[in-house]
């Protein structure tokens, strides 16, 4: 595991950011998911050795996170989410100072600045100061900073925060391509549902600070709950309280469409068994694929 | 879906140094982009006027007999003693220049980094908190030492060259000391200064106004103050006044107040502590509001 931590706790005041937080984030992408305020900041500026940890242990290639940092953040990359750059530089003069400054040679990181603005697509603005770029180049130069210095372990924060749905579909295609094809591990952190389905094989989901749910997509999609989607015609509020009772969970959509979640190893038949005994009528009824999204309001409750 | 890459990405076959000065490199790069300002080489070029009037001094002094029109009424200027190189080096005029060449150089080395979010940046480097501050510092200790130290040692040099022997320096041998002493004193004080301000600002131009404001005014409330209680020890509310203090003892000149050096010296040691304590606050990787 490239990543492991154990009961990892940090609280800023009385707020508690993380607490507990035991996880092994493998190879390939994985996504450390979250509503606002769950802590996944917090993680990654954990493991980056921003923040110390209250409570708990970490270890980033097998670096450990309270001794080893330095050691860590010349290992990684990390494409904050706020904008930030230096004022008064272009792009590659940008790069190259963070590829120095990670311990390349200061020719190589030169080099290498012009190198990773093409791939990220600023190579024709290399030379612009970056005061005068937009949002989505500002994003894509945060990336570049990131992989200048050619990081084993790329720790992403929101990296489609602001971006308009083309510049968006460009970074992701760029991290996309960083995570299967460079053998370069991502760590995407969002709470963009998306983002994280079309790039991400494994999920970490947290919910105030605590681990909500781990491990590969596909696993948890099968292994949590079964999700059905159905239509009815009846006392709704009666055949919900009947599938309560029945340990399933129940959402309705504003079009009335009720996603039932059903328990792993519950029979499907009771959902039949339930309108039966409260006397609705089922017009529809269709087993869902569960989408990251179903997997999300399973485990953390929100829709 | 747009193709955003122009180029694919290739692994870098180098490999990562652990660097003894990694505060180097800010420094640089701090450098270059003072030279990049608009005015700023008009400013620094204008920076080192006084040590070319020195310099004219001291070859007129060596020159006596060509220039007797010109030195009658300029004499006592032209006796080349340590007290010559204190008047330069402690004189309000190279206050101001180093005030003028530092606003361009040092107020945005913090300030523009808290603006645009870029500490971290810089420590998800394997940066320390002392390596930033040192490469911020050594921009500053940069243009102070290319304005004072550097110069008037070379004019010692020039001194001894003008008169072809070391009589000079046999006479005062603990002038360049001196010198360096106070370079080092002026390079302290306004390190902490100008990062002090730097890092209390997002604005640059605020922090420019503060720089200046901060230095005169501290000038200005320094003569309200001795006006109203008549006591000298005012003057250790005056910035400039007390690096004059300071000069003075380290030049073994007289002292312009009657104040012991010693208040000067803990007041300017003050404004280093306030400005390490400010940094040490405001210089973090990431913002924690508890």
């Amino acid at each position: 595991m490239s990543i492991e931590v154990k009961d990892l706790s940090y609280r800023y005041g009385t707020i508690v950011a993380l607490d507990g937080v035991t996880a092994r984030l493998g190879e390939g992408a994985v996504g450390l998911l979250g509503p606002n305020g769950a802590g996944k900041s917090t993680l990654l500026r954990i493991l980056l050795g921003f923040l110390a940890p209250e409570r708990g242990e970490g270890k980033v290639l097998d670096y450990d996170i309270r001794r080893d940092q330095a050691m860590i953040r010349r290992a990684v990359g990390y494409m904050p989410e706020s904008d930030c750059f230096v004022a008064g530089m272009d792009a590659v003069t940008f790069a190259a100072y963070f590829g120095e400054l990670s311990g390349m040679p200061r020719q190589e990181a030169m080099k290498r600045a012009h190198e990773v603005l093409f791939y990220v697509g600023l190579g024709e603005a290399r030379y612009r100061l970056l005061d005068t770029y937009s949002a989505g180049m500002k994003q894509r130069l945060k990336l570049a900073q990131a992989l200048v210095h050619d990081p084993k372990i790329l720790f992403l924060d929101e990296p489609t925060a602001n971006l308009d749905p083309t510049g968006r579909a460009e970074i992701l295609e760029l991290i996309r391509d960083i995570a299967t094809n460079k053998s370069i591990q991502v760590i995407l952190s969002s709470h963009i549902l998306d983002d994280i389905e079309s790039i991400c094989a494994s999920v970490v989901i947290l919910n105030k600070g605590r681990l909500a749910a781990e491990g590969r997509m596909d696993d948890l999609r099968a292994i949590r709950y079964s999700l059905y989607e159905l239509r009815i015609k009846g006392d709704d509020a009666a055949f919900r309280r009947e599938l309560e009772a029945r340990g399933c969970r129940v959402d309705e959509t504003e079009d009335r469409l009720i996603k039932v979640y059903m328990p792993e190893g519950a029979d499907r038949m009771d959902l039949f068994r339930a309108a039966v005994r409260t006397g609705v009528q089922m017009r529809a009824f269709v087993k869902s694929r569960t989408s990251l999204e179903d997997l999300f309001a399973g485990v953390v409750g929100v829709d | 879906m747009a193709v955003v890459r122009e180029k694919g990405y290739a692994h870098w076959d180098g490999s990562l140094a652990e660097r003894r000065f990694p505060w180097l490199s800010i420094t640089r790069t701090g450098i270059r982009l003072a030279f990049r300002k608009k005015g700023f080489k008009l400013a620094l070029a204008s920076a080192f006027l006084p040590a070319f009037v020195a310099l004219g001094g001291l070859y007129v002094s060596e020159r006596l007999e060509d220039f007797k029109g010109l030195v009658q009424s300029n004499r006592a200027l032209l006796k080349i003693d340590p007290a010559y190189f204190q008047l330069f080096l402690t004189g309000y005029f190279q206050y101001f220049i180093l005030i003028v060449v530092l606003s361009f150089a040092g107020a945005g080395l913090v300030a523009e980094d808290l603006k645009h979010n870029a500490l971290q940046l810089y420590f998800a480097r394997p940066l320390s908190k002392g390596d930033y501050v040192l490469g911020k510092v050594s921009v500053v200790a940069f243009f102070v030492i290319l304005l004072t130290g550097l110069p008037w040692i070379l004019l010692i040099a020039f001194k001894l060259i003008f008169a072809g022997n070391l009589a000079f320096l046999a006479a005062y041998p603990w002038l360049p000391l001196s010198i360096l002493g106070q370079t080092a004193l002026l390079t302290l004080f306004f390190g902490s200064y100008v990062l002090l301000l730097s890092a209390s600002s997002r604005n640059t131009r605020y922090v420019i106004v503060l720089i200046f404001g901060v230095f005169y005014f501290s000038s200005v409330l320094s003569a309200i103050l001795r006006g109203i209680f008549r006591s000298p020890l005012m003057i250790l509310f005056s910035l400039p006044e007390n690096l004059r203090q300071a000069g003075a003892a380290l030049f073994g000149g007289k002292l312009p107040h009657a104040v012991p050096a010693f208040w000067s010296f803990l007041v300017l040691a003050g404004i280093c502590g306030l400005a390490a304590a400010v940094l040490a606050r405001k210089v973090r990787s990431v913002e924690v509001i508890k």
